[in-house]
């Protein structure tokens, strides 16, 4: 199995992902704000494919390193969520968000997200 | 003696707000004790100012945070033209109307499938900062306001 997705690198953001077993993982770093909106929404957009194409059921989201997140793009993993839950329950995948306990916002943040998706979200502090 | 207060104004720039954000946040740090409330705020500046900055169609935008009587308050404004004060409104009649994360929650499920931005911004704030907001309006422009009670560092007024 192998991912055809180059590494996203924006202005102050970067977005890398690999296999790990039969899960991905992707990485984010940086900051994630208006100027690396539309791509980051194009590479999620495409590793939402990959996991389908390769029957993943794990996607693991390592935010340990992403310094901030604004709205538009925390509205990106909402609509990904969504897109998960309009699935058939055979075509789902969950995602694992990986965060940092230092960077207060995530902590808000990422509780309201797995509020909206109890069932395909699960989030762990490292 | 006057309240402490840090003010930037600027031309509308998009690739500006983080930096002002990060400015404002180093400016928290100094004035309040609690990391947290810090955080919440830097959040809440970044939110107000992007909304600003697309908002406003030209002239200036800017932030004010001013820490006065145990309350800080941080305002934004910009140019705003009748059809968008009218959406506006409409939007904090909404938002008072619900507690903040019953409407952040709400608002998270509307965003999902909407192709015009989030909308998250000012729900965000309310909910994720726990900061009330208001507006005010002036000829032409458009100032919103977020507040929250504070506790000031020893030294840092």
């Amino acid at each position: 199995m192998s991912l055809t997705l180059e590494k996203l690198v924006c202005d102050a953001m970067t977005a890398d992902s690999s296999i790990d077993g039969d899960q991905i993982r992707m990485v984010l770093e940086g900051t994630a704000d208006t100027q690396s909106r539309a791509e980051l929404d194009e590479y999620v957009g495409k590793l939402h494919g990959e996991a389908q194409r390769l029957g993943t059921k794990i996607v693991h989201v390592d935010l340990k390193e992403l310094e901030f997140m604004n709205s538009s793009c925390l509205k990106i993993f909402v609509s990904w969520l969504a897109q998960l839950n309009d699935l058939g329950p055979d075509k789902q995948y969950k995602l694992v968000i990986h965060s940092n306990p230092k960077l207060l916002w995530q902590r808000r943040s990422l509780a309201a997200l797995s509020c909206f998706a109890v069932d395909l979200v699960t989030i762990e502090s490292a | 003696m006057e309240p402490p207060y840090l003010q930037v104004s600027f031309r509308p720039n998009v690739k500006l707000v983080s930096t002002v954000r990060k400015f404002t946040e180093e400016f928290y740090e100094h004035m309040l004790e609690d990391r947290e409330v810090t955080d919440k705020l830097a959040l809440a500046t970044h939110e107000l100012l992007e909304n600003a900055v697309a908002y406003a169609s030209d002239g200036e935008t800017g932030v004010r945070v001013e820490l006065a009587n145990d309350e800080l308050v941080v305002k934004t404004w910009n140019r705003i033209s009748p059809e968008r004060l009218e959406a506006l409104e409409q939007l904090f009649i909404e938002m008072n109307d619900s507690e903040p994360d019953e409407y952040y929650q709400m608002m998270l499920r509307k965003t999902a499938h909407r192709t015009d931005g989030s909308g998250l911004g000012l729900a965000r704030v309310r909910a994720e900062a726990d900061m009330a907001v208001t507006y005010e309006v002036s000829p032409g422009r458009v100032c919103i306001l977020a507040s929250t009670p504070i506790k000031p560092k020893v030294g840092g007024k």
